[in-house]
């Protein structure tokens, strides 16, 4: 199931590191697709994702891809930033916990209430992407 | 406790202000030199000599001060051979705490009879939309959160719009507690922030992270304090008054500022796990404290982590703040310095105040904020968004 894209001007104010790793993960993000590593072995789901499991330390790990729905945990609206987000004040950012049972931080684009759900969307900057989150309505 | 017991003898501590930059007339605050003052204070105040110390355990200095290797820079300035460790500690918003530890560590193993554990934060020079460029990275993943956008305190917020949340609370409820802790500091001279401080003053100042104002969230300082810690044998010899370590406890809950497994994230697991620790240890429990001084940066901090201790039942740390329960004169008095919110936070060195606070209260010197009878007191600290505590239980010994 794909997120929604959202292209969005201009460039991230402080863009991600890649490894030859985690690009799985931003490739797939530019796509659309919101993924992570799930471990063959217990079975449990990461995230950020990890070249092994961090529950049992298993090197096994295969890629899954998540729904982007969850509920919002919380959030905040941030007026004084770091000097590379000014242009952004202010703006959201939260927690999300996913509906596999992954809890992520994220920014936020609306008024979403606490507990109510929200969806993943892809912010395709043009220099790459980012992830936020929406309330969605089901 | 093992039967090798640890001491706070004596301290000093810089009044929390802002010190660093240029004057007028091109001179400024040098660190060493501040530093090394306190030392000296703080060796009269234990009633021992140069000759006794073995071991000086430094909080890092902040990047931006200009000497490097600060530790062993100031074993030449003030040319002590050591049989101790020197050297300098870091843990973001626990390095002071860990620095003590280590300082502690270093008697209870025998590598000295007395140890310094000291450190100055030099920070202000510095404007905080370019200290949070650094201060950013290391609350959160550089590359799953740094790139959204969030700061320090902004999951203290996140923790506040939880708690309003589930226990039907407000930002009204919470902001109590640093009116409440501005009281305490108006009676604290080394204390940063000391004006009388209404309700309505702390609500009316402009939004820094939803729902926390300029007032709710820690200003920035310089400090500086030295701590000097023995074996209780050589405490007892001085014939004065001190303090000792009767309980500790740490605990890291293995996250950094968020679980990727869902959890209360409000409970604040670490410190509930840290204070358990420390009263077994101590073999007391929290109703037998007088006085507690916790590093909570925020309102809300407090009172999580009041209620994460058992110092206030769940959902009601803020309004046992309102009600003057945690308040000098109430059941349990929180940050009589003042705390972070008055008193001053110069992260580096921040937990040192709250031991330096405690020293003081223990050995009857709190003034006119002093504890009627302060005999059992706990201190402590955490980092992240609490995802690490280190309490310590301290006692008075006259």
């Amino acid at each position: 199931m794909s997120l929604p894209i959202i292209q969005t001007e201009g460039l991230r104010a402080y863009p991600p590191r890649m490894s030859d790793f985690t690009k799985s993960f931003w490739d797939g993000l530019t796509s659309g697709y919101f993924r992570t590593t799930c471990c063959d072995d217990c079975n449990r789901p990461s995230f950020p994702p990890k070249p092994f499991c961090p529950h049992c330390w298993s090197n096994k790990v295969s890629w899954i891809e998540l729904t982007g729905r969850g509920m919002l945990y919380s959030v905040t609206t941030v007026h004084a930033g770091p000097a590379v987000f000014s242009g952004d004040l202010p703006y959201k950012v939260g927690i999300v916990d996913l509906e596999e049972g992954i809890r992520i931080a994220t920014k936020v684009l609306d008024d979403t209430a606490l507990d109510k759900p929200v969806e993943l969307v892809v912010l395709s900057y043009e220099d790459g992407p980012l992830f936020a989150a929406r309330s969605h309505l089901s | 406790m093992g039967e090798n017991r640890v001491s706070i003898l004596g301290g000093a501590a810089l009044p929390v202000g802002k010190l660093q930059g240029l004057s007028d007339a091109g001179t400024q605050h040098l660190e060493h030199e501040v530093l090394a003052k306190l030392v000296v204070e703080a060796l009269e105040d234990a009633g021992l000599e140069k000759e006794d110390v073995g071991s000086m355990i430094f909080t890092l200095p902040r990047p931006y001060t200009q000497q490097k290797y600060f530790a062993t820079f100031m074993a030449n300035y003030m040319r002590l051979p050591c049989d101790g460790l020197v050297m300098e500690v870091m843990g973001n918003g626990m390095t002071p705490a860990l620095t003590f530890q280590v300082a502690v560590d270093q008697v209870r193993l025998g590598r000295t009879k007395v140890a310094l554990a000291l450190g100055i934060n030099f920070e202000t020079g510095t404007p905080s939309h370019e200290h949070m460029m650094s201060s950013m990275r290391a609350t959160g993943d550089v590359d799953f959160h740094v790139p959204f956008g969030y700061t320090p305190i902004s999951w203290y917020a996140m923790d506040a719009v939880r708690y309003i949340h589930e226990h039907n609370s407000s930002r009204e409820d919470l902001a109590m507690v640093a009116v409440k802790n501005r009281r305490h500091a108006m009676f604290n001279p080394i204390a940063q922030y000391r004006k009388p401080m209404t309700l309505e003053d702390v609500l009316s100042q402009r939004p820094i992270v939803e729902p926390l104002g300029l007032f709710e969230v820690p200003g920035r300082g310089d400090g500086a304090v030295c701590l000097v810690v023995a074996e209780e044998d050589i405490a007892k010899s001085t014939g004065r008054p001190y303090v000792n370590i009767r309980g500790e406890g740490f605990f890291h809950e293995g996250a950094h500022q968020i679980s990727e497994i869902p959890n209360d994230m409000i409970s604040f697991q670490a410190a509930q796990r840290a204070g358990k620790k420390a009263f077994t240890d101590a073999g007391i429990s929290a109703s037998d404290l007088d006085l507690a001084e916790v590093y909570a940066p925020c309102t809300i901090v407090e009172v999580l982590v009041a209620e994460a201790l058992g110092l206030c039942p769940r959902g009601q740390g803020a309004q046992q703040a309102a009600s003057g329960e945690t308040a000098l004169g109430g059941r349990i008095p929180i940050c009589t310095s003042g705390g972070l919110l008055s008193r001053g936070h110069p992260a580096y060195v921040t937990a040192l105040y709250s031991y330096f606070e405690l020293l003081e209260q223990l050995r009857g010197r709190g003034g006119k904020r002093q504890v009627d009878q302060a005999e059992l007191a706990l201190a402590c600290t955490e980092l992240g968004n609490y995802n690490a505590a280190m309490v310590h239980i301290l006692e008075a010994v006259a």
